[in-house]
């Protein structure tokens, strides 16, 4: 037993480490993640590969506790594999402390007290559903759906299988269906299209599995998908709740149908693809818990095999007292108080490269966004302009002179400055006036004079303040105009296509998250 | 050994066959398909035809992983999650099965099988492609041109989107309107 | 001409591949370490990144296999020991020096087969957990399957072309003199591109691509997951060494023994990748497919049909 558990302990001595990200906890984020490298731990992106789970901005999760905010990070914490153990990292401070007591917790090698433990079943669902389409994100929903109270573990997918409208209440079925029918051209038309096929299969396996059904779902542990049963009208009456009962019923007869329910998570409905076929399309959030994207961001997407189809982006909800980081010289500098041009710089500089860390590693070219990230950290410790410049010089050639990525990047996402301008987008992407790539050399260039100019020591000249997602001082965040953008750009785009161009915005949600509080004016 | 791993694969080949119409979902009925055509593959390679055993199992993993797909895409059950059977029709397929079944028997059972004459050759694999190739190479070499612009017709007859409407009018446009671009613009 | 090597070849096997895939590994780590948090100081950190592999396989064993939400378990479990299993039975045709495990009369075939059940094996273990990304994984390497396949198999065709023979043993010989790397370069740059491409690694990982929280590997955790993960190093450690013999000169070389000689030159393929997987990002398939249809199959036919004409001429 000695030998076991010495193994164990020097398994877990390098734990994979998750990052749970909320908006407005920048900082404490680029903390942690530069002492992971010092720590020569990995940073992870998916929970089956994670050990520690370390939950950024627990500022919030304690008032909030009830509510769905902090939820997304309880359902990633289920999803991890045992030995887990789950750390809460408050302050950038305090973030050597944090991980050492996350790694004594693993040491220790029990399973750590679960803050509140559901009951079994459902903790057992938990763990076992919550990731892949939902492991990223299905959390977002809950916030709509405050009032369906926790066992939003299965609802709540079914929800978003159905709705694309987004409005809060019970109800929302019914939204998302108008909007349905606008697409899939009449659920009426499916059904009686179908019905052939129902006849088909279903009469010999089993046969009036609607009445059947019927029964058996709402008292089943599905009722929760009856929410969106009334938008589906009358004659798709019973279908969801047959998932509830086990691998038997009619298939056939659901097969017609577009929602069902299978173990509780909803089922793929379909629609036209590009070329005219009727395929399968998935509802899916995406994020807030994706590794390398916008803290807080949520983009609920239809998918058609890996095609985005529908997009609307919207902001994980929680509340920041603090100041966005990366605007933070600026609007300091707004309020009155003298900041160096330097500081300014510098921070431009590394938000740059902070979001050129995340563009590489998204576009695949992990090499580059390790280096990038590494520049990022000597910046914020406070690096002086020449080890800067030496840093980035073959870093920028390279990016800039790569034919690849030129050729993998070329005409995606492309935001005409005419289009920018409409949009109110007033930062890089606006200067940039093209596709991604062309956002990526503006990048590359701000953040090579922001190295440059990063050792000045002349006040902040508050007459223009353009912080690295566009103006500071506008009526709305800059990031707002980037996320109107987001839908008209991802829309056609495939999987990794969409993604290359979020990390090309890089929107930053910190400032949207930012919710002045009294007296307090920057933590 | 030959008689055990025969009798291992034969016993699989047809288990797993048949577990294709037990299984219910597309995937898994597709890869127990598959697992028994690497049987069936298996089978050949014991017959000394080592060529086409292998290419058999190149080929069917490459084409059922494929077929997976189609099977999962255009199956009336999004996504291929609910359970579904692969039984239709199930009266008369009985019926054809059993007068196939009777039918294959009665033809193992009662054709006069010749008995070996000589050896068996050194290559097999090179002996069965001259028989099959070797008078009849023109034949094949027409055969497998005509399958091939089959394929290509049929992909044309299909496809949605010609190349006037990728390139334009006179197909003078620099860049292909594709809904996602390409590699190569063309 | 290639003997058959004794029957406790096939226990050193195995273990010989994944020593080549833990060095291969552990160097990809000092450099990927080295590109996030500078140069390592001294040696023994350098050693200390080289062991993260080790380390990583050793945590990874430790965890709890998880389940996703109605996930079909036993294919996922199927594509996960698919991948090491048919990394394995590839490298029975791998000739160390001038020996190896099995010399099959089609020992080319073979290795096409062998790496082929790769696509059942990731679209397997993508499907398996029921979950979006993992199976946009799995999709992704079908994608990419049917990108490079088509080229692939003209390459090595090219390869058993010049030696009239679809044994290894006999391809390597036909490299007596000259490589066919050299006479056939066009083929050879191929293979290496596929090589990257059938183990979906380095410019190539987008079936397993963190822009997808680890595609088809996304659900996978503890054993489930050194397996799948490991088959991965395996299948490219297997299609880097076979590019050895069809077109590096397998054994031959001056001075050194035959088996000294293909892991020199395995060991410098290796390399090679590992050097190009830092200079280069992701190829997306939806630009590779264009690529590998309308330029390299021409290009491999091409190759072949040179080949071919130099044979015949012979």
């Amino acid at each position: 037993m000695e030998l076991r558990r010495r193994l164990l302990r020097t398994a877990v001595s390098r734990p994979g480490v998750l990052l749970a990200v909320s908006p407005g906890t920048t900082r404490e984020r680029l903390a942690v993640e530069a002492e992971l490298v010092r720590r020569g731990w990995p940073c992870v992106s998916a929970p089956a590969e994670a050990d520690l789970l370390v939950v950024l901005g627990g500022h919030h999760a304690e008032e909030s506790d009830g509510d769905a905010g902090s939820d997304w990070a309880a359902n990633l914490w289920h999803a991890i594999p045992a030995p887990k153990a789950r750390v809460p990292v408050r302050d950038a401070g305090q973030v050597a402390e944090a991980l050492d007591r996350g790694l004594a917790e693993l040491r220790r090698g029990e399973p750590p007290q679960e803050p509140h433990q559901e009951d079994d079943a459902h903790s057992h669902r938990g763990e076992h559903g919550e990731h892949g389409d939902h492991q990223h994100g299905d959390h977002g929903q809950h916030e709509q759906h405050g009032d369906h109270g926790d066992h939003g573990d299965h609802g709540h997918n079914d929800n978003s299988a159905t709705h694309e409208g987004h409005e809060p209440g019970p109800h929302e079925g019914h939204n998302g269906h108008v909007d349905h029918d606008g697409e899939d051209r009449g659920h009426e038309g499916h059904n009686g299209g179908h019905s052939g096929d129902d006849a088909n299969s279903g009469h010999d396996v089993h046969s009036g599995d609607d009445g059947h059904s019927g029964h058996h779902m709402h008292n089943g542990d599905d009722t929760h998908s009856g929410h969106h049963m009334p938008g589906n009208g009358d004659t798709h009456g019973g279908h969801d709740g047959h998932a509830g009962h086990d691998m038997h019923g009619a298939h056939g007869g659901h097969a017609g149908h577009d929602m069902g329910v299978v173990a509780g998570l909803p089922m793929a409905d379909r629609a036209d693809d590009r070329d005219g076929l009727r395929l399968d399309r998935l509802h899916v959030p995406l994020g807030p818990a994706l590794a390398d994207w916008p803290a807080g961001l949520i983009l609920r997407v239809a998918l058609q095999g890996d095609i985005v189809q529908q997009v609307s982006a919207e902001a994980e909800g929680s509340a920041s007292p603090y100041p966005p980081f990366w605007d933070e010289p600026w609007l300091r500098a707004l309020s009155g108080e003298r900041v160096s041009h330097g500081e300014a710089a510098r921070r431009l500089c590394a938000a740059h490269l902070d979001s050129l860390g995340r563009f590489f590693a998204v576009t695949g070219w992990t090499d580059m966004a390790a280096r990038f990230r590494h520049v990022r950290d000597r910046a914020l410790a406070g690096a002086d302009a020449a080890e800067l410049r030496g840093l980035l010089r073959p870093l920028i050639r390279r990016a800039e002179r790569s034919r690849t990525l030129r050729w993998l990047t070329a005409g995606l996402g492309p935001l005409t400055a005419e289009h920018a301008r409409h949009l109110g987008v007033t930062g890089p992407a606006l200067v940039a006036d093209g596709d991604v790539h062309a956002r990526m050399r503006v990048w590359l260039g701000a953040a090579w004079r922001g190295a440059d100019e990063c050792d000045d020591t002349e006040a902040l000249d508050t007459a223009q303040v353009i912080g690295p997602r566009g103006r500071v001082d506008g009526p709305v965040p800059a990031s707002l105009a980037l996320l109107d953008a987001l839908p008209g750009l991802l829309e056609g785009a495939e999987f990794a296509g969409a993604r290359i161009i979020v990390a090309s915005l890089d929107p930053d949600l910190d400032e949207l998250a930012h919710v002045p509080a009294v007296g307090m004016a920057h933590g | 050994m030959d008689v055990a791993v025969f009798w291992v694969l034969a016993v699989l080949a047809v288990v797993s066959g048949a577990m294709v119409f037990r299984f219910d979902s597309m995937a898994r009925a597709t890869f127990s398909l598959l697992t028994s055509l690497l049987c069936v593959g298996g089978l050949v390679v014991l017959l000394g035809l080592d060529y086409l055993g292998i290419v058999i199992v190149l080929m069917m993993t490459i084409e059922m992983a494929i077929m997976a797909v189609f099977m999962v895409m255009y199956m009336m059950n999004p996504a291929g999650l609910m359970p579904m059977t692969m039984m239709h029709n199930k009266r008369g397929a009985a019926v054809v099965c059993g007068l196939v079944f009777l039918l294959l028997a009665a033809g193992i059972l009662f054709a006069p099988w010749p008995a070996r004459r000589g050896k068996s050759s050194a290559d097999p694999t090179m002996e069965l492609g001259m028989s099959l190739m070797g008078p009849q190479m023109l034949t094949m070499m027409t055969l497998g041109m005509a399958l091939f612009a089959t394929i290509v017709a049929t992909v044309v007859l299909a496809t949605r989107r010609g190349r006037y409407d990728r390139l334009g009018d006179d197909l003078r446009a620099r860049r292909a309107d594709d809904p996602v671009r390409g590699g190569v613009g063309r | 001409m290639a003997d058959s090597a004794p029957l406790w070849a096939v226990f050193v096997l195995p273990v010989l591949l994944l020593v080549v895939a833990l060095v291969t590994a552990g160097f990809d780590a000092v450099l990927t370490a080295g590109a996030r948090g500078g140069r390592a100081g001294s040696v023994r950190e350098a050693a200390v990144r080289a062991a993260d592999p080790a380390r990583e396989v050793l945590r990874q064993l430790v965890q709890q296999p998880r389940r996703t939400r109605a996930s079909d378990v036993a294919l996922a479990r199927i594509g996960a020991a698919l991948l090491p299993v048919a990394a394995m039975l590839a490298a029975v045709v791998l000739p160390l020096g001038f020996r190896s495990v099995s010399d099959l009369p089609e020992g080319i075939v073979w290795f096409n087969a062998m790496e082929a059940l790769a696509w059942a094996a990731v679209w397997l273990a993508g499907w398996g957990p029921n979950s979006t990304l993992s199976l946009i994984g799995g999709y992704r390497f079908l994608a990419q399957g049917l990108a490079y396949e088509l080229p692939h198999m003209l390459a090595i065709t090219t390869a058993a072309l010049g030696a009239e023979s679809l044994r290894v043993g006999q391809v390597v010989d036909a490299q007596d003199g000259l490589w066919f790397a050299l006479w056939m370069p066009a083929a050879f740059g191929i293979y290496l591109l596929s090589a990257m491409a059938m183990a979906f690694w380095g410019p190539f990982d987008q079936p397993a691509g963190r822009d997808v929280a680890g595609g088809a590997a996304a659900e996978l955790s503890g054993a489930d997951r050194v397996l799948f993960l490991g088959g991965r190093w395996l299948l490219l450690v297997v299609a880097a060494a076979f590019s050895v013999p069809l077109f590096l000169g397998g054994g031959y070389g001056p001075w050194l023994p035959g088996w000294l000689w293909t892991v020199l030159k395995t060991g410098a393929v290796l390399a090679f990748l590992v050097w190009v997987r830092r200079r280069v990002p992701t190829v997306r398939m939806e630009r590779y497919v264009e690529l590998g249809w309308v330029v390299l199959t021409p290009l491999a036919i091409v190759q072949a049909l040179v080949v071919a004409v130099v044979v015949l001429n012979r």
